[in-house]
Order: C-alpha cells, then structure tokens, then sequence
C-alpha cells in the first residue's frame, strides 16, 4: 500500500477480524458501508490493531474482500445508476459456490442491498432448470426416495386422465417395492432419474417454461384504464396470449410416462408397449393445438381405456 | 462423488432460512414449489414463502376447458395454502380463468389469519366479485389491489389503520362506503381509482395522500385536508354537457378544485375533466398560485371559450411550470362563436421555467396556432416544442405558420413529428 504517514493523515482506517483470527487494516470509509461494521465503529471498536472488529463467522478472508470491493465502488457517492448496475452484473459472476457463501457473508454484515443482488443472482441460476440441471450445479445430493418424489400431491380430479395416472403411480410404487425387496443393500449411485417428477404438481411441467407472460396481465390492466375495455377477456385470448405453453396441454401426464418409459425400461416389462402407444398418440396431438383437439382427446381416452385398463387391472 | 464430499460442496440448502426465502420469491412460485424435490432438505424450503403470487403462469393449462382450469386452479391454491406455513406478506391471485367463486371467500379468511400486508386480486371475468367480509379484518394491510369487485364494509369496519396504498378499478360500492373508508386510513398515501359504481361524488378527505389517479364517471371531485397531494391526475369520461346546473356567478370549480392542493407538483386533467372544471365564473388568476407546479397535461378542446379561458388562469397560477403538455380532445368542431381567443391578445406573461411543451393533436386551426404563438413568445427559456398534428391534412399550412412565429427563447427547438 502507501507510505504509512501521508496515507495515515489522509484517510482513517480500522480494523477487522476474520474467522480465522487474521487481522486486516481497511480503510474506514469503505467498511463503514456495512451496517454491521458501522454499528461496531461507533461502540468504538476497531480503531487499533489490539481491539480489531470481530466479524461474524461466516466472513472468511476471501468474501470479506469480495465485500470490500463491493463496498469501495459503491461507496462512491457520485457514480450513476447505470455504472453501479453495471458493475453489480460483472460482480455476481462467480461460481454458484461462492456466491452461496458470500450471499451468507453479506447477509452477516447486514450489507441488504448485497444480499439482494447475490439472492437475485442464485434465483436466476435456478430458473427454468430440471432438478437434475439443478442439482448437478449446486451439488444437491438425490436424497429423496423414489417414493417420496412420486407422493402425489395433487388431488385427483374426476379426469379420467388423472385416474389412469394415479393408477399407474400406483403401480410403479408396487413394482417398486418389490424391486427393492429383491435387490440387496447396495447403495444406489445413480438413480435413473429421466423422470420429471415434478409434474405431479399439475403447475410444473418438465420442460421449464419461462414466464414472460406476467407483462401480460399488466399491459392488459394498462389497457382496461385508458380504453375502458369489457371486463370478459376473450376465449381466444387463452391460446394466443400462452402460446408456447399450448403445447403442453396434459404435458404433465405425458412427460411422466415418456420418462418412466425411458428409465426402469426391464421391470415394466409388458406394460411398456401400451404406454408408449398412448404416449405417441397423446404426444403427437398436443403438439397441434386446436379446438379439435379436445375431441380428439375423448376418441382417444376411450381408445386407451380399454387397452390399459386390461393389463393394469389384471 | 461420495456423500460426504457432496454435502461440503453443497452451500446452498445451509443456507439460513430467511435467505432462502428470499432466494426463492425471485422466482415464479412455479419454480419455488418445484424446489421441492431437489433433495430432502429442499422438501419443505419453500412452504415458508412469505409471497405466493397465483397469476396466469401458475396454471398451465391452456385447456379450452374453463371448468377444468378453474378447478385446477382452486386445487393447487388449496394445496399451496395447506401446505403452507408461517406470515404471508403478499397475496395476489389473478387468473384469467378465475371468476368469482365462492373457493376465493374460504381464501380471504384464511389470510385473515396470516397477517397479510399485501393483498392483489383481479377478476377478469364475470360480475363483480363480492368480497367477504373477512377481508375488512385485514389489519396488517399496507397495499390493497382488486378489479372487479364489490366492496360492501360491515358496520365493525374499523378501516386499515397501516393502509398505504389503494387501488381499485371497476368496483362497486356506496357513496358512504366509499368516503367513510377512505377517511378511516389515516396513512394512505397513494388512492388510485378507476372506474367505479354506486358513487359519484368523490370527496376524498386523506391527510397523508400524496399521489391520487383517477378515472371514471363522477360530478365532482373534492379534496379535504389533503395538503400534501403532491401527484393528481383525474379523468372524466363523461362529457359533463352544457348546463352544469351551476348558478350564474357561482364559483368556478377551478377554484374549488384547487382549493385543497397548495402543493401539488405533477397534474394531469384528462378526458372531460377541463370541461368540468372550468364551469362557473373563471378568474384571471387562482388566489393562491400553485408554486409547486412543475409538470401539467391538459386535455383540452380549443374550440371551447371556457376551456380556453381555465387553461389560462391555471397557467397564469403556475409560476414555477417546467413542462406542459397540451393534447386535444376533436369534438364540438365549429360552434361557431368567433368569440376573441384568450390566447390571442394576451401578451404580458412570462413562463421563466418552462422548458419542454409538447402539444398532440392539433389540426392547425386557428385557435391552436395562436396558443402555440402564445407560448412561443412567453417562455423565455424554452428548450423543446415538440408538436404532433391529427393528421397528415393541412400539413404544410401548419409549418409554414410554425416558422413565422417568435420565439422569446433563442435556444428553443421546435420538432413536429409526424401524425
């Protein structure tokens, strides 16, 4: 750094204590940004090397000098909103690790508009991944039996497609456990796991989709108080407006059954062909959504129903 | 990789659980709840959510079935709420499938009981929702949303005593309702309103407003106490018509109107509402000038004397004017009256902050030119004129008239966009 006597009549300074019991002379104005920080300067701490600021045990030495970098530019009272945003986009660009640790290290420090930016950050790194994506990044272990994530949760309505679904989670579940009454106590590494079973819940679906259409609903109100539109939106609008996710009329169902054909392929054995045929078929119609559709979906239940309902209910 | 290395490198689901929380309402409740199966830990993280926002991205389903959407719908409200554990601070539910259904009354109360600060509901479809009255026992509430409802307070209506924000379009409630209910938040700042049913005198006595919009059919439209108003914009969107049912000489409700707002700053008079305004004797000036003044939209009707003549005394009170914005409204062509134009022979005033007029709409008649001329010649410092005709008609007349006019400032710009 510089010569300690102009740098010293210049600018104050104070002490932190790491975790790791290493102390660190920075200057005042920067630290001071962290509420934390500011409210131990004013007990009258830190002011020399014998009577450091003690921080919180989540700020090791390398978050306490991304913090500081932090706070160094922002402490800067005359930058404009757009550098500040700008340098806030370059900063989080780290290792979701990191910024795992640091959003915990600011949060700490009590520095909030940090904690903001970092927790921005990690949601947009989970956004619109499968569990799988997520969990690979953020090295979540796959704890959760088969049978924990297959619990419906859902309620059944009187669909006769969420019937044939129930039916067949039930008997996956069965075929389940007999799978593990056979196997002997071995630890699992990689749990075929190509099934998306989030799509229990019927508002999540396998294929992450994003959601620009919350503009939508407040373009739509923009419009209602200029214009003095009719209240009643339109039938049509449902499959313009949602147009991408048209497709995934009953994706839900479909993506269940694709993975679970996908995975587990030797114990379904002679259930396999059926489903895949009912897969096809529902696959195929859904990609071309239109009002037929619907009336094609009720030719094809009765088709399906038989065929199934023969081997399930065996 | 061995578990126990997987369980160091995993940061994130140690993390504490108001961060989590925080994590997790960046993102849809879609993706929040899906967090679920992530792994054991992640089973029950996001039932701690203090937002749960129901909007058109949590269902899915663009099933042309109504009845199948809406009971989807209900369905994974009911589960999302069942599962759901500890204070919710912000609750919006708008769906474009989603009428009013009795489901929605068993929701109200529940959230009674979750002292919830922000509550948003929008009906899109179908009458006008009546709410419980469960809602009026929200005590926590800091901002309340709702379209297309029917308030209906009980007689224990005490009011939202932390309410700050309202806004309520097409909705249904009494005259008495409505005034006792915004009297009875005595924090509101911000009041927005817009078409509205069973009251048509807006008398809106809040202390601590400081922005109010508003929208719909009304007679009129006071303030009480409200010296801190700081941002009005009203809209009339009925044609007040001609016989104001005012006596000769009876104040003008220019005078009324501003009456209670010494220190608004930004004003926007739409629709019809410089119609109804400038019924009544028109003074050459307000008493007391709004000095806070910086920004006012007028709609205006050139072609109408009275118009005319309110416009002038609001910009005569307004010394401290930065911007103006003047849009016309093309009706009532040609009464006519070739009555002198206020514009015309005023000469001795001086806008001295006006920087930016932008005037839209104009056909190049008579009467606009000589308001632009008006301002040209006034505003000493005057940056920017931007002027949009109607239409492409009489084009050329109008840039020929624009070039001659003087202008008071040496640095003004004069742009005129295209129609």
């Amino acid at each position: 750094m510089y010569g300690l006597s102009t740098a010293h009549m210049l600018k104050a300074y104070v002490w932190l204590q790491t975790s790791d019991d290493s102390i660190q002379q920075v200057e005042q104005e920067v630290a001071m940004f962290c509420p934390f920080i500011c409210q131990e300067i004013h007990s009258g701490m830190g002011s020399s090397k014998n009577y450091p600021i003690s921080l919180p045990s989540r700020v090791n030495p390398p978050m306490l000098s991304l913090i500081l970098d932090y706070c160094r530019f922002h402490q800067v009272p005359g930058r404009s909103n757009k550098e500040r945003k700008s340098f806030d986009e370059k900063f989080v660009r780290m290792d979701t690790k990191r910024l795992c640790e640091l959003t915990s290290a600011a949060d700490s420090l009590q520095l909030k508009p940090l904690v903001d930016l970092t927790s921005r950050a990690l949601a947009r790194v989970i956004e619109g991944k499968t569990p799988e994506e997520i969990r690979e990044i953020f090295h979540l272990p796959d704890d959760l039996t088969e049978e924990e994530k297959l619990e419906p949760i859902k309620n059944t309505m009187d669909d006769p497609r969420i019937r044939l679904l129930n039916r067949l989670y039930a008997r996956k579940r069965k075929e389940l456990k007999e799978r593990e009454r056979l196997q002997d106590a071995e630890i699992e590494e990689e749990r075929s796991d190509e099934r998306s079973v989030d799509d229990l819940l019927s508002f999540i679906n396998g294929s992450g989709e994003d959601s620009k259409g919350t503009r939508n609903s407040k373009n739509k109100k923009k419009n209602r108080r200029r214009k003095d539109q009719h209240k009643t939106a339109p039938l049509n609008c449902i499959s313009t407006s949602n147009g991408s996710s048209s497709r995934n009329a009953d994706m839900d169902k479909d993506s269940y059954e694709h993975n679970s054909l996908s995975g587990n392929s030797t114990v379904h054995g002679n259930l396999l062909p059926n489903l895949r045929y009912a897969t096809k078929l529902q696959g195929v119609e859904n990609d071309r959504f239109s009002p037929e559709d619907e009336f094609d979906d009720c030719d094809l239940e009765d088709d399906i129903d038989p065929a199934l309902k023969e081997k399930i209910d065996r | 990789m061995s578990s126990n290395v997987k369980l160091e490198l995993d940061k994130l689901s140690n993390l504490p659980g108001h961060l989590i929380d925080k994590i997790l309402s960046h993102l849809s409740l879609r993706d929040a709840v899906r967090t679920s199966i992530l792994s054991s830990k992640w089973r029950y993280k996001w039932v701690t959510l203090p937002y749960l926002i129901f909007d058109n991205q949590s269902v899915l389903v663009s099933n042309q079935d109504q009845t199948l959407v809406k009971n989807k719908l209900v369905s994974i409200v009911d589960h999302v709420l069942l599962l759901h554990t500890g204070p919710i601070h912000k609750f919006k539910l708008s769906h474009r499938d989603l009428q009013g259904v009795s489901d929605i009354d068993r929701w109200i109360l529940f959230l009674s009981r979750c002292s919830v600060k922000e509550f948003i509901l929008e009906i899109w479809k179908g009458h006008r929702y009546k709410l419980p009255s469960s809602i009026f026992s929200y005590q926590k509430l800091i901002h309340l949303e709702l379209f297309n409802c029917l308030l209906k307070p009980p007689c224990t209506f005490i009011g939202f005593k932390v309410l700050k924000s309202l806004d309520l379009q097409h909705i249904t409630m009494d005259q008495g309702d409505f005034e006792d209910m915004i009297s009875s938040c005595p924090l509101l700042e911000r009041l927005t309103l817009m078409n509205f049913e069973g009251f048509n005198r807006l008398n809106i006595r809040a202390q601590n407003l400081l922005f109010f919009d508003v929208g719909g059919a009304f007679e009129d439209v006071s303030f009480q106490d409200t010296f801190h108003l700081a941002v009005v914009s009203v809209g009339l969107y009925e044609n007040p018509g001609g016989d104001q049912n005012l006596a000769f000489g009876s104040t003008c409700n220019l005078i009324k109107f501003f009456a209670c707002l010494p220190r608004v700053q930004r004003l926007e008079v739409q629709n019809f509402f410089l119609k109804h305004l400038s019924a009544g004797v028109i003074p050459m000036k307000l008493l007391a000038p709004c000095v806070d003044l910086s920004f006012l939209s007028i709609r205006i009707n050139f072609n109408n004397k009275e118009e005319n003549l309110a416009t002038l005394c609001l910009l005569r009170s307004s010394p401290n004017l930065k911007e103006l914005e003047m849009l016309t409204r093309a009706e009532e062509q040609g009464t006519g009256r070739t009555s002198a134009d206020p514009f015309e022979n005023f000469q001795s005033f001086s806008f001295n902050q006006l920087q930016l007029v932008k005037i839209v709409g104009i056909t190049g008649s008579k009467k606009e030119l000589n308001f632009i001329k008006f301002m040209l010649s006034n505003s000493p410092v005057l940056e920017r004129m931007t002027v949009k005709p109607a239409s492409t008609d009489g084009g050329w007349e109008l840039l020929k008239e624009l070039l001659r006019f003087r202008r008071a400032s040496m640095h003004a710009e004069i742009i005129h966009l295209d129609p």
